[in-house]
């Protein structure tokens, strides 16, 4: 992509964040008030963290279902260890430490057996699910928590940031740096491109889809570190929220930039929670929320799909059309 | 106005922006003949078929068939006027039977959601088209486990399903076929133009011109160029290659070089893997190209792969720079100095939704980056020097490979080869589907290219083996006949990767 496409691009995102949030605000003024716009960045962190992991593994062209599992089991080690009293950090490195595994798992059975995506991280996913209700019969656990200092992650700020949302953008500098930056992220690239190509490039195919699946095990578990901050509580149907806005966010990040991109996923966080976070000041039904993030999903998906695009594309005349 | 052609193409205008890509082009086209339409990428050809199928509309021009006007404003409209089109690479379903893809989405004469699919009728209705057109083909088998030539079949009698089909379009037929399978879809065509048929054939392969053809017609820079008779052309000892360049163009083989004493940098010896090729053994050096000509299925695609890692041998050695190695994956041997410019450069060779920088830098992404980081101004300048290098042409480096031609997806490839800085460069089949201005070019690059390395050309066309490489063999059913040679010459390295005949 040329720098001039990108910032055409991002001129246009920025163009339906101000008629998105226009809408809003002359619906409701408390839209664009400094209260909502926090609560707006806090509901990014969860689901941008976890949108960011998922990343990878759209850009390596698999799958992982397993990652809402992922992080309930996560969420509930965390719980577990710092209800035993576990200093805070050790708490939450057991936690990232599941994601972790987890995703070398799916990664390995992925790239090295060649098991498929979908059906594998699904089985996964329930996996992590059942092993989540091995500490408490399935309770939910927040013992030790308001001692142990996990809410001060919520709650704190820094450079003047809610510390969740400094923890998105720390994450997504990280993510840029790795994916758009790095020779690694030309590796990630050239996989899901063309596997074979890039296996004769000399990538490391079969490391780069593990490494995929491990990040997006490891953000799906940092993510559900930042929600049960914010709830005060570890239980074991934590993860289950993750799966749509994060598929969601992803999705219509690549819609809007043309491929998947660290920058792409945070635009699409953006937009997701935008008009989450509208509809409930619209006093819209929570239930419906799943509906709205579905019906933005099959969207972006539709925009992504090189077969739509390229009809799109056919009804405007072929003046640019290459000379055979 | 006399007796007209049968298909008779006048005044065809066709712009696409500022592109004249058609400028006033005439084309006639008899029953019961094979016209050949010759011409570099971009030459017009593909438009003029474009717009006989009615995948293009014209901007001006006339259209008659059999003397009716014909408008052709949509492929539906020019099968209703007979002509019937095979794709390059026909898109077939491989679990259906040859005579269920010939009818497919034709199953029933009566439509009606509920009306079975009924086998029988349409092996009938394949037996009938069989009877029109006898050719010797089992099309009761699945398409996957037919024979490409088999398969190249199934989708000219799918196009030729409907009764009135008159004219037939070939588009590149044969690049996926071997030199026994070629004879076979001749005959086939033959057999077609004995019925009455009127068929129209693109080809990059001028010989094949001289074998199938009745008449050619050159097109160049969007202009009909010439048209000729075959008998005539051989006759006056007319130049197809002159036709289609703009400039006189020579031999499009650089000049053999006259280096004998290079030193040895690549050695294979007594390569063998079960069941594809045998005591292969040669030593490539530096100053020269070593020519290996086989034909598909001869064993030198599996040859070519594992001297690169992506197979591993059974037994013999590969030494490399006078030390034995051994590659479990291309990593090494691109690591250790080999880099292979692959048979096929789409699904091997390429990202092709990734722009030029990509693919250039991406087989060596160490020297592409800085502490892990990518240098993108650097990258950029590289590949701006080597997309000059190998003539890029349009030299547009944020444009994905997508949206260039063959010949020019191949200079990128050549183009990353440069980059990896390599000791030893394998080409296989380096001009497939690449025409013949950037042919000459390629084969220039491999010749500058030997200079510091070795270099060794691995190909199923002959005479693309006999006249880049300096030392030659041709390898037979897996085995090599004799050893690579400079006395070599074309005719015995024909029949040698033909017959498994020794000189």
């Amino acid at each position: 992509m040329t720098t001039n496409t990108l910032f055409i691009r991002i001129l246009a995102f920025g163009a339906i964040v101000a008629i998105i949030a226009g809408l809003f605000w002359s619906q409701n003024p408390a839209f664009l008030s400094t209260g909502n716009i926090r609560a707006l960045m806090r509901h990014m962190s969860v689901n941008g963290v976890a949108a960011l992991g998922l990343t990878f593994v759209i850009v390596v062209r698999h799958f992982d279902l397993s990652f809402p599992g992922v992080a309930s089991f996560g969420a509930m080690t965390m719980g577990w260890l710092i209800a035993g009293g576990q200093p805070l950090w050790m708490a939450i490195s057991g936690g990232l430490a599941v994601g972790l595994l987890f995703g070398i798992f799916n990664g390995i059975a992925v790239a090295r057996f060649k098991l498929p995506d979908i059906v594998t991280t699904i089985a996964t996913g329930g996996l992590a699910i059942g092993f989540s209700y091995f500490y408490s019969n399935g309770t939910s656990i927040s013992r030790n928590f308001f001692m142990s200092g996990l809410l001060d992650i919520n709650d704190g700020r820094f450079l003047g940031l809610d510390r969740p949302f400094a923890i998105l953008l720390g994450a997504a500098l990280i993510g840029i740096l790795i994916l758009n930056a790095s020779r690694f992220g030309r590796a990630f690239y050239a996989t899901g491109e063309n596997e074979t190509a890039a296996w004769y490039s000399g990538v490391p195919v079969n490391a780069m889809v593990v490494a995929a699946f491990a990040l997006c095990g490891l953000c799906a578990c940092l993510s559900v570190v930042l929600l049960v901050a914010s709830s005060g509580a570890a239980n074991v149907s934590a993860g289950t929220q993750l799966l749509m806005p994060a598929f969601a966010a992803v999705y219509l990040g690549a819609a809007l930039f043309g491929r998947p991109s660290v920058l792409a996923t945070l635009a699409g966080t953006m937009l997701m929670s935008l008009m989450l976070n509208g509809f409930t000041l619209l006093a819209i039904p929570y239930y419906y929320s799943d509906a709205i993030v579905s019906t933005v999903l099959i969207l972006a998906i539709t925009c992504f799909d090189p077969r739509i695009s390229g009809a799109l594309r056919r009804l405007i005349p072929a003046r640019k059309e290459k000379l055979a | 106005m006399g007796a007209e052609s049968f298909l008779a193409m006048r005044g065809i205008d066709k712009r696409f922006g500022d592109v004249r890509a058609l400028n006033d082009v005439d084309f006639e086209l008899e029953a019961g003949e094979i016209h050949a339409l010759l011409g570099v990428n971009g030459a017009g050809k593909s438009t003029l078929i474009k717009i006989l199928s009615g995948v293009y509309s014209k901007d001006a021009g006339s259209i008659r068939i059999d003397g009716e006007e014909f408008a052709l404003g949509s492929p539906r409209a020019a099968i209703e006027a007979g002509i019937a089109v095979v794709q390059q690479h026909p898109e077939l379903v491989g679990d259906l039977t040859g005579a269920e893809n010939i009818f497919l989405g034709q199953e029933h004469r009566r439509s009606g959601l509920f009306s079975p699919v009924n086998g029988q009728d349409i092996r009938r209705r394949a037996a009938a088209l069989l009877e029109r057109f006898p050719i010797d083909v089992d099309l009761d088998r699945a398409v996957d486990d037919m024979p490409a030539v088999d398969r190249e079949i199934v989708a000219i009698l799918h196009a030729l399903r409907l009764e009135n089909a008159r004219i037939l379009i070939l588009d590149e037929p044969t690049s996926t076929l071997t030199e026994r399978e070629k004879e076979s879809l001749f005959e086939m065509m033959q057999t077609l133009k004995a019925q009455g048929l009127a068929i129209i054939y693109i080809t990059h392969h001028l010989d094949e011109v001289f074998e199938i053809a009745d008449r050619f017609t050159v097109f160049r820079g969007g202009r009909r160029v010439a048209t000729h008779g075959v008998a005539e052309a051989q006759r006056e000892g007319i130049s197809i290659p002159n036709l289609m360049l703009d400039s006189v163009a020579g031999d499009i083989f650089p000049p053999r070089s006259d280096r004998v004493d290079g030193e040895v940098v690549f050695e294979a010896r007594d390569l063998s893997r079960q069941g594809e090729f045998e005591d292969v053994s040669f030593s490539a050096r530096k100053g020269e190209i070593l020519g290996i000509f086989g034909l598909v299925g001869s064993g030198v695609d599996e040859l070519s792969k594992a001297l690169f890692g992506v197979l591993r041998p059974d037994s013999g050695e590969l030494h490399l720079n006078g030390r034995r190695v051994r590659f479990r994956s291309p990593a090494q041997a691109l690591k250790a100095g080999i880099f292979l410019v692959p048979g096929d450069r789409r699904t091997e060779g390429l990202s092709m939704d990734e722009n030029v920088i990509f693919n250039t830098t991406v087989a060596n992404l160490g020297r592409a980056s800085l502490g892990g980081f990518m240098r993108f101004g650097r990258n950029r300048r590289d590949s701006g020097a080597l997309a000059e290098r190998v003539d890029l042409q349009p030299r547009k480096l944020d444009r994905p490979l997508r949206g260039y031609s063959g010949g020019n997806q191949q200079k990128v490839v050549i183009a990353k080869g440069l980059y990896r800085e390599a000791d030893v460069y394998i080409f296989v089949e380096p001009t497939v589907g690449v025409d013949i201005g950037a042919r000459a070019k390629i084969y220039t690059l491999m010749r500058e290219l030997s200079d510091r390395a070795a270099v060794i050309v691995i190909s199923s066309d002959c005479d693309e083996v006999f006249g880049v490489a300096d030392r030659t063999v041709a390898l037979y059913k897996g085995a090599p006949i004799g050893a690579p040679s400079r006395e070599i010459t074309r005719d015995h390295l024909l029949h040698a990767g033909i017959m498994g005949e020794a000189v």
